[in-house]
């Protein structure tokens, strides 16, 4: 049976459409566009995988705007999707840190697949993808490349300050000295690490750790959580629909395939 | 991010107090072996520790220590990772950050310190460090011992049932300090402290009060720093000596009209914590010929009771339930503050909003509201005392500055 | 069953004003358990425990600093809108910096004609408990004056007892909610609504309440959780937590089993009773007694069968933050999962907390 899992983030809507063990289409729709309203990106998604809507059975819906997907069997928690999603691309997963546009999150699984405990992280800025997307916006440099040009920074001008705002504050008055972008960047990405970090301290971290959200395709923070956890972690092929294909495999436990 | 550090010195005594310092914890960690390790809450009285020979560590002085070298990120960092609330005082996490943080932590100053055979914390001041002096008897599975006294809002009192109940803590302690030491305590040696560091302290006040003098014959910089022999070394000839000396030097300047800045254009008053990683910024007025000419902090305002008893227990229940420096109410802090602003010939306040030292904190806001009413010029800036991380330059210069530029045109 | 007690606690405010009227009587306000509201009824007048509000604290904001524990500040903001001009009194404990700085706030801020503050020691043990009795004893003459009641030995020990009557009735309630006869939102409107009106008519109430609640079937197939808190004003978390498929069947808090799960022993003297009581026993993390505290959590818990523990800690409440993870530890070692939040009295945080607690939820229903 096809079944279909619906992430809908403050940033970006994620679907995934499912079938007999495949993913057959998965899609990322900035929220900002009309594509992103959940009925039509579920027509998208099955339109990307060649079925229609009479051939869909259950779509399970996550993500902070779940409760608005009317045509879903049922919801289910960031949490619970993420870490089912982690499994399918890593089965070995027993860490997952979810970065998120505007929130994350770290969960602890145990060897049989539960989640055992987890953090969220949703006050707080500083480590978020819209808050690096907006520090590559006031450098000027384009968010795909702002992690890649970090690393090649052979100094890394300390933004240390703990607080977004700081942070923004320290980036410009660094701009104005005349700093390079790399080294402000190297700087800020290992500030950004640091405060994922402290949301990761709270849990227990076992290998495999995947990362998912947006924020996993930056290769600076990744390579700053690797250095810092002392091993490497492990990324899905297509991070920011981990949530949406969690979704999709709890509504194929639903369907009973 | 922090680009200055220790505070400029203009006083030649001041220079003194760094070495005593690092000889005092060089000590401390050489004789861990043979002396009974303290591990001590400010304002524990080190009279009573040195009659008895106890090798007093004073853990929030480590931490300005560590936040003065730097390293307070990493300690503070430690601590968080260790399960300690971001809100908790800053010395605590980075005591913590020490203590737990094992390879995560940075490099101990000094060597470290010496470990504990006992803990001692009191409630004369704020009532978050007896939480963090719990968590450490408990983490280290040691004995603590809760020196309590009165709170009393209204300021001291020589209530009889207050001072009855000081001074049957006081006792227990000196039990307790007998039981941990096997040593017997020599109330006659304690006499001979008390007297000696009752003299030291009033020569302080003295000082103090020898800085109402125009121009400012020391600044808060040089001040944060001679506090220490007094908080620490209470009741030894050393300390003596040395507010001796530091009060002929102040003498010698108003004498000779030496003042911090060359033309004194105005004068502050410091309320709150420093910033301890950042002391430079008390001479950052200077360049404008301002001077932070008073700070609230550790201010001693009253001379030291002549000895009310024979038994220096009972006389130490009687000066304890006085000598707070932390006691009293907004009403009477905004009193002191006032007197301070007018004694003092302050033209402006800085008030220094340190979140994780929740004592002073709170007292903060009300204290501007009562400034404002009395139109006195006042700037607020906040960040931790011990944390660097919650420093923003830019933020913290911007706001000094447009407060020295109101200073400087008031005086015209 | 508890519509009664939600519009008692909900119209506290008018209640008491017309308790007033009706009786001549004068109200005063506490905070924190540490005092002991006997005192103030058996001087003839009612005590009623100062609730902060899920609301911005405009007014208080203007006097205190944001980030700290936000229940007094509420509570001063609270006074400062006028919802509180009723009151003839408010009783300042000594346990922790923020509620000490009360004090000073309500002097400046607040026109209160009768503001007293109760010394309580820091040190836990015979002679801290001896010193509080002294204390009480002066808090006593105090009342009198105050009241203009005298209050004999006798007043204070039926004082007791009606106090007592009231523990033992919410104890009875407490073991009602294990088994479901109770939710955790109706045994919160029996609590809060006991801080806010006069003891015997509650104790009328609780009575009928009871007897009611014997003749339900045990319900209940939420997820059994432990709640333990710093300070909770009102049913609106619980309420969440019901609203995402949890069921709290055990607590440790001021507004919950903390407030009766001891009882004042009326044998012994009176103030030293009541000294014993409410410093030596109720163990709130103030009082410096970490393992007497773990050991409370797990007897809370007996026979309540958790499967799971949210604790709620009012952000930089120091003697909360400290025990915490012990706390964690502990529960953790029995196989709980356990949730944390850092509360800040906003009405935000419930629509973020919701988003944890069914996470949560869904996680332990695996």
């Amino acid at each position: 049976m096809t079944v279909g899992g619906i992430d809908v983030g403050s940033v970006n809507t994620s679907v995934v459409v499912f079938n007999d063990g495949c993913i057959l289409s998965q899609l990322v729709l900035g929220s900002d566009s009309t594509d992103s309203d959940p009925h039509r990106a579920i027509e998208l998604a099955l339109g990307a995988a060649g079925c229609d809507w009479s051939q869909l059975g259950p779509v399970v819906a996550t993500g902070r705007g779940r409760s608005s997907v009317d045509f879903a069997q049922r919801q289910s928690s960031e949490v619970v999707c993420q870490a089912r999603g982690a499994l399918w691309v890593c089965p070995a997963a027993r860490t997952v840190i979810n970065l998120g546009g505007e929130s994350s999150r770290v969960i602890s699984l145990n060897g049989e697949g539960r989640v055992t405990s987890f953090v969220t992280n949703d006050k707080c800025a500083a480590g978020s993808g819209l808050f690096l997307e907006s520090m590559a916006y006031l450098m000027e440099v384009p968010v795909a490349v702002m992690g890649t040009m970090a690393l090649e920074a052979a100094v890394v001008e300390e933004v240390s300050s703990r607080c977004a705002v700081f942070a923004e504050s320290e980036v410009i008055s660094h701009i104005h000295r005349g700093v390079g972008k790399e080294r402000i960047l190297a700087g800020l990405h290992r500030a950004v690490a640091d405060r994922i970090l402290d949301l990761v301290s709270r849990v227990t971290v076992e290998p495999e750790v995947v990362v998912t959200g947006g924020v996993a395709k930056n290769v600076a923070v990744v390579k700053e959580l690797e250095t810092r956890l002392g091993y490497p972690v492990w990324l899905p092929p297509e991070p920011q629909v981990v949530g949406a294909l969690g979704a999709a495999l709890l509504a194929r436990d639903d369907s009973g395939k | 991010m922090v680009t200055s550090t220790s505070a400029k010195k203009h006083l030649a005594t001041t220079l003194e107090v760094p070495a005593l310092r690092k000889k005092y914890y060089a000590e401390s960690l050489q004789q861990a072996g043979g002396r009974k390790v303290a591990w001590c809450s400010n304002g524990i009285p080190s009279e009573i520790l040195e009659a008895m020979d106890i090798n007093a560590v004073y853990l929030e002085n480590y931490a300005t220590v560590c936040a003065a070298k730097r390293l307070s990120s990493g300690f503070c960092r430690a601590g968080e990772r260790a399960g300690f609330s971001q809100d908790v005082c800053g010395y605590a996490r980075i005591l913590m950050g020490h203590l737990l943080g094992g390879e995560e932590a940075p490099q101990a100053p000094y060597g470290g310190v010496a470990k504990p055979d006992f803990l001692i914390v009191n409630s004369y001041s704020c009532d978050s460090r007896m939480g963090w002096f719990g968590t450490m008897s408990r983490t280290l599975d040691l004995p603590l011992y809760v020196l309590d006294a009165p709170y009393q809002p209204q300021g001291g009192c020589m209530d009889d049932v207050n001072v009855a109940y000081t001074e049957s803590q006081l006792e227990d302690f000196a039990a307790f300090l007998e039981e941990q030491t096997g040593m017997k305590l020599d109330r006659d040696k304690l006499r001979e402290k008390l007297d000696l560091s009752r003299r030291s302290h009033d020569i302080q006040v003295e000082i103090f009060e020898m800085r109402k003098a125009v121009p400012s014959p020391m600044g808060a910089g040089d001040a944060y720093t001679i506090v220490w022999p007094g908080m620490y070394m209470a009741g030894t000839k050393e300390c003596d000596e040395f507010y001796q000396r530091l009060r002929a030097e102040v003498s010698e300047r108003i004498e000779k009209k030496v003042g911090v800045v060359p033309e004194e254009k105005f004068r502050l008053l410091w309320s709150g914590l420093p910033f301890w990683y950042n002391m430079a910024l008390l001479n950052y007025f200077e360049e404008f010929g301002g001077v932070v000419a008073i700070e609230n902090a550790y201010f001693r305002y009253q001379r030291s009771l002549p000895s009310q008893h024979d038994d220096p227990i009972k006389d130490m229940a009687i000066s304890s339930t006085m000598r707070r420096p932390y006691a009293g109410d907004i009403e009477q802090r905004a009193e002191l503050t006032r007197d301070i602003v007018r004694d003092y010939h302050v033209d402006g306040v800085v008030l220094a909003f340190n979140p994780s030292c929740r004592l002073m904190y709170v007292l903060q806001p009300e204290l501007k509201n009562v400034l404002d009413r009395d139109g006195i010029p006042n700037v607020s800036i906040e960040c931790d005392m011990a944390d660097e991380r919650t420093y923003s330059e830019g933020q913290i210069k911007t706001r000094l500055d447009a407060f020295i530029e109101r200073m400087l045109s008031r005086r015209k | 069953m508890i519509d009664n007690l939600r519009r008692l606690r909900r119209e506290r405010h008018q209640e008491a004003r017309a308790w007033k009227e009706r009786t001549g009587g004068k109200v005063v306000g506490v905070f924190c358990c540490d005092v002991p509201e006997e005192l103030i009824y058996a001087a003839g007048m009612l005590p009623v425990r100062l609730l902060g509000a899920h609301e911005e604290a405009t007014e208080g904001n203007l006097h205190f600093p944001t980030n700290v524990c936000p229940y007094p500040t509420s509570c001063l903001d609270q006074a400062l809108k006028g919802r509180y001009d009723y009151l003839d009194g408010v009783i300042v404990p000594n346990v922790c910096d923020m509620v000490r700085a009360m004090y000073g706030a309500w002097k400046l801020n607040v026109g209160i004609p009768y503001l007293y503050f109760l010394e309580v020691p820091q040190r836990i043990g015979p002679r801290g408990v001896e010193f509080f009795a002294e204390m009480l004893g002066r808090f006593r003459s105090s009342l009198e004056e105050l009241s203009g009641n005298t209050m004999s030995d006798a007043s204070l020990r039926q004082a007791i007892d009606v106090y007592n009557r009231n523990r033992e009735l919410l104890r009875q309630a407490y073991d009602l909610r294990k088994t479901g006869l109770i939710s955790g939102v109706e045994l919160q409107e029996m609590v809060l609504s006991s801080m806010l009106m006069p003891k015997e008519a509650h104790n009328q109430l609780m009575s009928e309440c009871l007897e009611e609640a014997s003749q339900r079937n045990p319900a209940g197939d939420g997820v059994r959780l432990l709640v333990s808190a710093s300070m909770l004003d009102d049913t609106d978390f619980f309420q969440l937590i019901e609203e995402c498929g949890g069921q709290v069947v055990a607590d440790d808090m001021p507004t919950g089993s903390r407030y009766f799960f001891h009882s004042v022993d009326s044998e012994a003297e009176p103030l030293h009773a009541l000294a014993q009581r409410h410093l030596a026993e109720i163990p709130c993390p103030r009082k410096m007694l970490p393992g007497a505290r773990l050991q409370y959590v797990d007897e809370t818990m007996a026979d309540a069968d958790v499967q799971g523990a949210i604790i709620h800690n009012l952000k930089a409440c120091d003697c909360h933050l400290y025990e915490y993870p012990y706390l964690r530890e502990m529960l953790e070692a029995k196989g709980l999962p356990v949730l944390f939040f850092r509360g800040e009295e906003t009405e935000a945080e419930l629509e973020t907390q919701r988003d944890d607690i069914e996470a949560f939820i869904e996680m332990i229903r695996g």
